[in-house]
């Protein structure tokens, strides 16, 4: 096993490491704006739109400077930009000038261009089998050969971004949300979206190298859709994004070294998108407001609360039923009813307190509302678990405090202890 | 003082309906409603006197100044349906976003920016959701940060795109209240409506719009019978047909 901090001080897992870590950030950064606008496929298309670029890149500086390394990933990151912001431009024309729909342009785009890349790798295959091979290597990313010169250039571009985001923090939020608005301050919308998608194609560029052109997508957006759900500020979804999207890359690099063996081998770049689709979903479960099983728990917690207070319910009007443990048992905790199982003074309190909301409720929807009287019993079962005690108050004097619901039952007074 | 004056505005706008030959002047104080029916120009005219929306032809000035001079003066408030609901911002942070224009570059809001926001997040009755989601308020509790936020711009004239829209009543109350107290300091509204019920309550001004300006003035002159009919009925068919024959022509779709 690797110890962790080798990750950061060895010569050959250190720039991979790095690498990954940068590239995940910077793209998290912009994903969000991508995300928030509702522009997510856009990521997709323009890392597809890269892929000629990939393999000119590759192919021009291959045969003009065969033997240097840094030189080749330079014209490749250039021919990749190239193209990708071709991409963009074209996509704008066909949506701003041709009016096709978004989803149609965006497709066109991505097979287009993507198709294009594929039919110059392949005539080339049989010339430069070896650079064609490099070509391919970026369909899917490939984070281990990576060098400090990567680190170097990632580490910038990272910073660039970082570096906009801070410093057109307001007018971004502003943009973003309620762009006529910003124009109508002296905010220029439209030379900060543009800034900004030159952004995104760079991140998208840098992204390539490290988890690929097919993937890239995925951690544009992954950090942006984790984040979401956990807060509701602007700032925290950048923050937060961003810390998911190092988590990811660092993850993703690490499984990918420590896990296989000498009979296989895991690629860091699918490696980072399922640490990334992992934390995403762990927070549409989890999230504290949204999440799927908190929402789940919270809507159990209602029911058996329902249950109880039914439970307390019967025990006032003295009907003869036979409760679970855990009801009763929590009926004790409340000190609702003592050891024998005879209502305490607290309980009887509460019970009317519960009775009085349910009658309260019958007679507003009776007198209010116009309601049949045989028909309101069912929404006040429901409601007198609901009623706050500021809506109580309201209710009484709404209806100056009536002593008898419709069905001519008296209602309890108001119990000023009753919790 | 006459505080906007348009003249000969004409707008060609893709998708909306046009706005031919537009002349009106609008005095100081004054709560201007702005009506018509659906499609006849009313955002479209807002949008071209913020300068959101560039007009074919015609002079637009505010206090007899280009838009460009006087741009912090003129304060806005889209129409609720035009922003996403779900973005992650609190119904503070929407409210601050009215000082941005006077706010630098990279500048901390100051203390006196808060503070504007807590006032006016106070005036609409809204200070105890000042730290909500935006998404999970009603309404009229959303239009209610809208005018916060022209509030808190602090301008001379305001331009509201169907702020009645959707509300419940006690928020239009409340709107109708601030309004009133705006215009007693002096201030200007120019209000796009579409309720005739209450236009006689809520404005002392009025510009009817189709497409054509049909007529401009205070209320008691303007508001009758013929002009309403001029505003509503079936007459500006022809008009409607021609523009959008206009429009496919200029476009090459013809």
């Amino acid at each position: 096993m690797t110890p962790l901090l080798d990750f950061f001080s060895d010569p050959i897992l250190r720039p991979s490491t790095l690498g990954c870590m940068l590239m995940c950030f910077a793209s998290a950064l912009v994903g969000v704006v991508v995300f928030l606008r509702k522009r997510s496929l856009i990521g997709e298309t323009l890392s597809h739109a890269s892929f000629p670029g990939v393999v000119i890149g590759v192919f021009v500086s291959a045969l003009l400077m065969p033997f240097s390394d840094e030189l080749i990933s330079l014209a490749i990151l250039c021919g990749a930009f190239l193209f990708a912001f071709l991409g963009l431009k074209t996509l704008s024309f066909l949506e701003n000038k041709a009016r096709v729909k978004a989803d149609s342009a965006l497709c066109f785009v991505l097979a287009s261009f993507f198709g294009l890349g594929i039919l110059i790798a392949s005539r080339l295959q049989q010339t430069y089998p070896l650079w064609y091979k490099q070509a391919l290597s970026f369909l899917y990313g490939q984070a281990a050969t990576m060098t400090n010169m990567h680190i170097l250039l990632y580490g910038c571009f990272s910073l660039v971004i970082l570096g906009f985001i801070l410093y057109f923090y307001r007018y971004l939020e502003a943009v973003n949300f309620d762009p006529s608005f910003s124009e109508t301050l002296g905010i220029q919308s439209k030379r900060l979206d543009e800034i900004m998608f030159f952004l995104i194609v760079l991140a998208i560029v840098i992204g390539i190298r490290s988890v690929g052109v097919v993937l890239m997508a995925g951690m544009l957006i992954g950090p942006a859709v984790t984040a979401r759900p956990l807060t509701n500020r602007l700032s925290y979804h950048f923050a937060l994004a961003g810390a998911f999207g190092v988590a990811s890359g660092f993850l993703g690099n690490y499984l990918s070294v420590v896990i296989p063996n000498e009979d296989y081998s895991l690629p860091t770049g699918p490696m980072i998108l399922m640490v990334s689709s992992l934390f995403c979903f762990l927070s549409l479960l989890l999230a504290p407001r949204s999440g799927l099983i908190t929402r789940f728990l919270r809507m159990r917690q209602f029911s058996f609360r329902c249950s109880l207070e039914n439970a307390l319910k019967s025990l006032w009007k003295g009907e003869r039923k036979v409760f679970s443990p855990l009801i009763l048992w929590k009926l004790k905790q409340h000190k609702w009813i003592d050891p024998q199982g005879t209502l305490t003074p607290l309980g009887k309190a509460t019970a009317e307190n519960i009775i009085r909301l349910h009658r309260l409720w019958e007679v507003y929807l009776v007198d209010y509302m116009g309601q049949k009287v045989e028909k309101v019993h069912r929404t006040a079962e429901e409601l007198e678990h609901l009623l706050s005690p500021e809506l109580e108050k309201e209710l009484t004097e709404l209806l100056h405090n009536p002593r008898h619901d419709p069905h001519h039952q008296p209602i309890p007074p108001a119990n000023l202890e009753a919790p | 003082m006459n505080i906007l004056e348009v003249e000969q505005l004409t707008v060609n706008y893709e998708k909306t309906s046009v706005l031919w030959d537009i002349n009106f002047v609008i005095p100081e104080g004054k709560i201007v409603g702005i009506l018509g029916p659906n499609g006849a120009g009313k955002s479209t005219l807002l949008k071209a006197l913020l300068g959101l929306v560039k007009p074919l032809n015609g002079t637009i000035s505010f206090f007899g100044k280009p838009l460009s001079k006087v741009r912090k003066k003129i304060g806005y408030v889209p129409q609720r349906s035009s922003v996403d609901w779900d973005f992650p911002i609190t119904a503070f942070d929407l409210v601050m976003m009215g000082r941005y224009g006077k706010l630098g570059l990279l500048k901390w809001a100051s203390k006196e920016d808060r503070e504007a926001t807590r006032q006016a997040l106070c005036q609409v009755e809204m200070l105890p959701f000042a730290d909500r989601q935006i998404g999970q308020l009603s309404g009229g509790q959303q239009q209610r940060l809208f005018i916060a936020r022209a509030l808190v711009q602090d301008a001379d004239v305001y331009l509201l795109d169907e702020p009645f829209a959707g509300i419940d009543m006690a928020t239009e109350k409340t709107l109708v209240g601030l309004f009133e107290t705006l215009r007693k300091k002096g201030k200007t509204l120019l209000i796009v409506h579409h309720n005739l019920a209450s236009t006689e309550n809520y404005f002392d001004w009025l510009i009817l719009l189709n497409t054509c300006l049909i007529a401009a003035g205070p209320v008691s002159d303007v508001f009758n019978q013929q002009n309403i009919w001029r505003t509503y009925g079936r007459s500006s068919i022809l008009l409607d047909e021609a523009a959008i024959k206009a429009k496919n022509k200029t476009s090459g779709l013809l």
